[in-house]
C-alpha cells in the first residue's frame, strides 16, 4: 500500500519543476508547457486526496482544471502566433518579464 | 433536481441575460457582417438589462445551483458596480479611436466585453472555490484577448503574452493552494471549509501555505504587490477602454472574491453571535489579516513610489491603481463590518474618479496622439474644461476635500483607527502625501507650463462632454452628499449564511 | 514490496525524469515529447489511485488534444531549428531557482509534517468513485452549473484564439 505522502511529495516535486520552467525558460512555448506541468501536478494532488478521502469532489475538480488548461493553452498559443507575426520571435527575453 | 435548477435559473436573471447577450452578439456578428456597428448596441443593451435585473435582486439572500453561487446584497452590490462600469466603458468605446479604427473586429470586442462582465458577475457571487477559479478564468481569458486586441500596435501582443503568462502562473499557484486546502478540509465550498476548520484543528503551516498560494490568485486579480508585475505593461499596451475596465471592474470583482473567501472561510460564528457590529473573529488562531496588512503596505508604498517616476500617463495611472488596491486592502484588514463598508464606499467613489481620469487621458490621446506627460503642457489654456475636470479627478484620487475621494479615505481611516490599527493608518496617510506629488506634477504641466508646439484650442463634441459630466458630477457631489452611498454600503455588507 | 509499490516508484521516476528533461531541452519539439511521456506516467499513477475515467481522459484530452495543439503550433512557426532558439543561461536565473527551491522545501516539509493530519487509509469506495457512471452522475447533478460555465469559457477561448491567430485584420 503506497501512502498518500508519497503522492503528495511527487506532485510537489513536479509542481516545482513546472514553476522553475515558467520562471527560468525564455521560450514562450516551453513556458506554456511548464504551466501544463504545474496544472497536472495539481490534478495528481486532487486525485490522490479524492482517493484517500473517498470524496468525489477532488476528481470533479480535475475535469475543470483540464478544461481551464485547454482554454489557456489555446489562447496562449494564439497569442504566441500573433507575437511571432509581429516580431519573428517566441523568446520572452525582450519582453523583460520582471520589469517594475 | 429539475425544479431546483429551474428555481435557481429564475434567481439568476442578470447572468442569464449576459449569457444570452453573449451568444446573440456572436451570432448577429456572423449574420450582419456588413453592419458591425449594430453589435455593440446589442451588447450594450444586454449589459444595461442585466444591470437592471441586478438592481431587482436587491434584498434577496439565497444560495442557488447546489450551493455553487449565492445571491446576496454583497454580490448584488458588486454586480451593480461591474455592470455600471461596463455600461460606461461602452460609452467610452464610441469615442475611442483605437476601437473605432478596427471597425470590423467590433464584434469580438463587444462580445468579449460581455463575456468578461459575465465572468465578473460570477466572481461576485461565487462561494465555491471551483466556481471562483472558473469565474476568474472566464474574466481573465476575455481580458487576455482584449489586451491584445489592437494587434498592429507592437506592444499590444507583448502585453497580452506577459499578461497570460502571469495569469496562468498565478492560476496554477492558486489551484495548488486549493488542492492542499481540499486535502486539509475535504471541501471546496467556503461554508463547508468553515465548518471543517471550526470542528477539527489542522496543521497550521499547511494552512498558511495553502492560503498564501490562494492569495497569489486573488493578488493577481487585484494587482497587489508582489503579483503586480503585469499591471503597468498591460495597462500601457491595452486599448484605454480595456485598461479603464480592468482597473475598476476587474479589481472590484477580485476584491469581492477575496473578501468573501476570507470572511466566510475563517469567520468564528460564536464570536459573531456574541458581539454586536459584525466582528469576524479568527478560526484556528490563523491571523490572515496580518498577511493582508503586509500586502497592503507593500502594495500602496510600491505603487506610489514608482508612480513618481512615470512619464506616460497610462503607466502613472496603472501605478496609482496599484496604490489604490493597497488602500482598499487596509479596509479588509479591519475585521469588522465597518471596515468592509468603508471598502465598499471607496469602490463606489473609485469607479467615478478613476474612470474619469482614464476618460480624459483617452480624449487627449485622441486629439494629441500621445499619452506622454509632456503633451499635457499648457493643456489648461488649450482646453480649460477637460483640464479642470482632470484636476478634480486627481484631487479626488489623492483624497483631498471637497471631492468624493476624501470621503472614501475618511471612512477607511476611521475604520482603521477605530480598530486600533494606528501604524497602518499612518502608513496610509504618508502614502497619500506621496501620491499628491505625482498628481500635482500633471496638474502643474497643464496649468503652469507653456504649451509646446501647437497652441490651438482643442474642442470636444457635446456628447463627449456629457459623458465627462456623468463622471465629474458624482465625483464632486458624493464629496458633499455622501449619505446615500454610505447607506448603500452599509446595507451591502450582508453576506448569505453570515448571521 | 508489493506490485503496487513497484509500479508507483517506476511511474514516479518516469514522471520526475521526463519533467526535468522537458524543462531543460532546447528544442520545443523534444520538450513536447517529454511532456507527453510525463502525461502517460501520470495516467498510470491515476490508475494506481483507482481513477480510471480520469486516466483515460488524461490520455485522450491532454496527450491527444492539447499536446497535439502545441506540436502543431511549433511546426506552424517552424521552431524546429535549434539555432533560432538559443537560450543563454544567466545569473538572473539563480533567483527564480532559489525561490522555487525554497518553496519546494516548504511543500515537502508540510506534506511530511502534516502526516498526522492527513487521512491515511485507502477508502473502499475509492474504486467506485472513479468509474464513468459515478463521475457522470456527479457532473450532471451537483456540478451542473460549473459544467455549463465551462461551455461559456470554452466559447470565449475559441473566439479569442480565432481573433488572435487570424492572419489579416479584416
Amino acid at each position: 500500500m503506497v501512502e498518500i505522502q508519497s503522492y503528495l511529495i511527487l506532485s510537489a516535486i513536479t509542481f516545482i519543476i513546472g514553476v522553475v520552467g515558467v520562471l527560468a525558460r525564455r521560450n514562450a512555448i516551453i513556458v506554456f508547457m511548464s504551466i501544463e506541468l504545474m496544472l497536472n501536478s495539481v490534478n495528481l494532488t486532487l486525485v490522490a486526496f479524492s482517493a484517500y478521502l473517498g470524496d468525489t469532489t477532488g476528481q470533479m475538480l480535475v475535469f475543470f482544471v483540464m478544461t481551464v488548461a485547454a482554454a489557456e493553452a489555446a489562447v496562449g498559443l494564439a497569442i504566441v502566433i500573433a507575437l511571432f507575426r509581429n516580431k519573428q520571435t517566441v523568446n520572452i527575453d525582450d519582453i523583460n518579464i520582471l520589469k517594475w | 433536481m429539475v425544479e431546483q435548477t429551474l428555481h435557481s435559473l429564475s434567481q439568476f436573471l442578470p447572468e442569464t441575460t449576459l449569457t444570452i447577450t453573449f451568444c446573440i452578439s456572436i451570432l448577429a456578428g456572423l449574420i450582419l457582417r456588413n453592419k458591425p456597428k449594430v453589435i455593440p448596441v446589442i451588447s450594450f443593451a444586454g449589459i444595461l438589462l442585466a444591470t437592471v435585473f441586478a438592481v431587482r435582486q436587491m434584498g434577496s439572500s439565497q444560495a442557488v445551483f447546489s450551493g455553487m453561487i449565492v445571491v446576496d446584497p454583497f454580490a448584488v452590490f458588486f454586480k451593480l458596480l461591474v455592470g455600471s462600469t461596463a455600461v460606461i466603458i461602452f460609452l467610452f468605446s464610441i469615442y475611442s479611436q483605437e476601437v473605432q479604427s478596427t471597425l470590423k473586429r467590433l464584434v469580438e470586442y463587444s462580445s468579449l466585453l460581455v463575456a468578461m462582465t459575465l465572468g465578473m458577475f460570477l466572481m461576485a457571487g461565487a462561494v465555491n472555490l471551483l466556481m471562483m477559479v472558473l469565474a476568474i478564468e472566464l474574466t481573465s481569458l476575455s481580458s487576455y484577448i482584449l489586451a491584445g486586441y489592437t494587434k498592429e500596435a507592437p506592444d499590444s501582443s507583448e502585453a497580452s503574452l506577459k499578461y497570460i503568462i502571469y495569469g496562468a502562473l498565478s492560476t496554477g499557484l492558486m489551484l495548488y493552494g486549493i488542492s492542499i486546502l481540499f486535502g486539509l478540509t475535504g471541501a471546496t465550498d467556503v461554508y463547508a471549509i468553515n465548518r471543517s476548520l471550526a470542528a477539527t484543528s489542522v496543521n497550521s503551516v499547511a494552512l498558511l501555505i495553502a492560503v498564501l498560494l490562494i492569495i497569489a490568485g486573488f493578488g493577481y486579480k487585484i494587482s497587489a504587490v508582489p503579483f503586480h508585475f503585469w499591471t503597468p505593461d498591460v495597462y500601457e499596451g491595452a486599448p484605454i477602454t480595456i485598461t479603464a475596465f480592468l482597473s475598476v471592474a476587474s479589481k472590484a470583482a477580485g476584491f469581492a472574491m477575496l473578501i468573501r473567501f476570507f470572511k466566510i472561510s475563517f469567520i468564528d460564528f460564536n464570536l459573531l453571535a456574541a458581539h454586536a457590529g459584525g466582528v469576524w473573529g479568527l478560526l484556528q488562531g490563523f491571523e490572515w489579516n496580518k498577511i493582508l496588512a503586509i500586502l497592503s503596505v507593500l502594495t500602496m508604498t510600491l505603487g506610489n513610489l514608482v508612480a513618481v517616476w512615470q512619464n506616460n500617463l497610462k503607466r502613472l495611472l496603472a501605478y496609482s491603481s496599484i496604490a489604490h488596491a493597497g488602500y482598499m486592502l487596509m479596509g479588509v484588514v479591519v475585521l469588522n463590518d465597518k471596515g468592509l463598508a468603508a471598502v465598499l464606499v471607496y469602490f463606489m467613489v473609485y469607479l467615478f474618479m478613476n474612470l474619469g481620469a482614464f476618460y480624459v487621458v483617452m480624449l487627449v490621446a485622441n486629439k494629441v496622439g500621445s499619452e506622454d506627460i509632456d503633451s499635457y503642457k499648457g493643456l489648461g489654456y488649450r482646453s480649460p474644461f477637460i483640464s479642470v475636470a482632470m484636476v478634480v479627478f486627481f484631487i479626488s484620487l489623492a483624497g483631498l476635500p471637497p471631492t468624493a475621494g476624501f470621503i472614501g479615505k475618511l471612512f477607511l481611516f476611521a475604520a482603521l483607527l477605530d480598530a486600533r490599527w494606528v501604524w497602518l493608518a499612518v502608513v496610509g496617510a504618508l502614502n497619500s502625501v506621496v501620491s499628491l506629488y505625482y498628481y500635482v506634477r500633471v496638474v502643474r504641466n497643464m496649468f503652469l507650463r507653456d504649451p509646446e508646439g501647437s497652441t490651438e484650442p482643442i474642442r470636444f463634441s457635446f456628447p463627449q462632454m456629457a459623458i465627462l459630466l456623468l463622471l465629474l458630477v458624482p465625483t464632486l457631489l458624493f464629496g458633499l452628499f455622501y449619505s446615500p452611498i454610505v447607506e448603500l454600503a452599509n446595507a451591502s455588507v450582508l453576506m448569505f449564511g453570515v448571521r | 514490496m508489493t506490485l503496487e509499490t513497484i509500479l508507483f516508484y517506476a511511474l514516479s521516476f518516469v514522471s520526475v525524469g521526463s519533467a526535468l528533461m522537458m524543462i531543460t531541452r532546447r528544442s520545443p519539439v523534444m520538450s513536447a515529447l517529454y511532456l507527453i511521456l510525463n502525461f502517460f506516467a501520470l495516467a498510470g499513477l491515476y490508475l494506481t489511485l483507482h481513477a480510471q475515467f480520469i486516466a483515460v481522459i488524461q490520455i485522450l484530452v491532454y496527450a491527444g488534444a492539447i499536446m497535439v495543439l502545441f506540436l502543431f503550433v511549433i511546426m506552424l512557426l517552424n521552431l524546429g531549428d535549434e539555432k533560432k532558439l538559443s537560450e543563454k543561461m544567466s545569473y538572473k536565473k539563480i533567483i527564480p531557482a532559489g525561490l522555487s527551491f525554497g518553496l519546494l522545501m516548504e511543500l515537502l516539509y508540510i506534506v511530511s509534517y502534516a502526516k498526522s493530519d492527513l487521512p491515511l487509509t485507502h477508502i473502499e469506495r475509492a474504486t467506485e468513485i472513479g468509474t464513468v457512471e459515478y463521475v457522470g452522475k456527479a457532473l450532471f447533478t451537483d456540478f451542473l452549473f460549473p459544467f455549463e460555465v465551462t461551455s461559456i469559457l470554452l466559447l470565449a477561448a475559441i473566439i479569442g484564439a480565432v481573433v488572435l491567430a487570424k492572419k489579416k485584420l479584416d
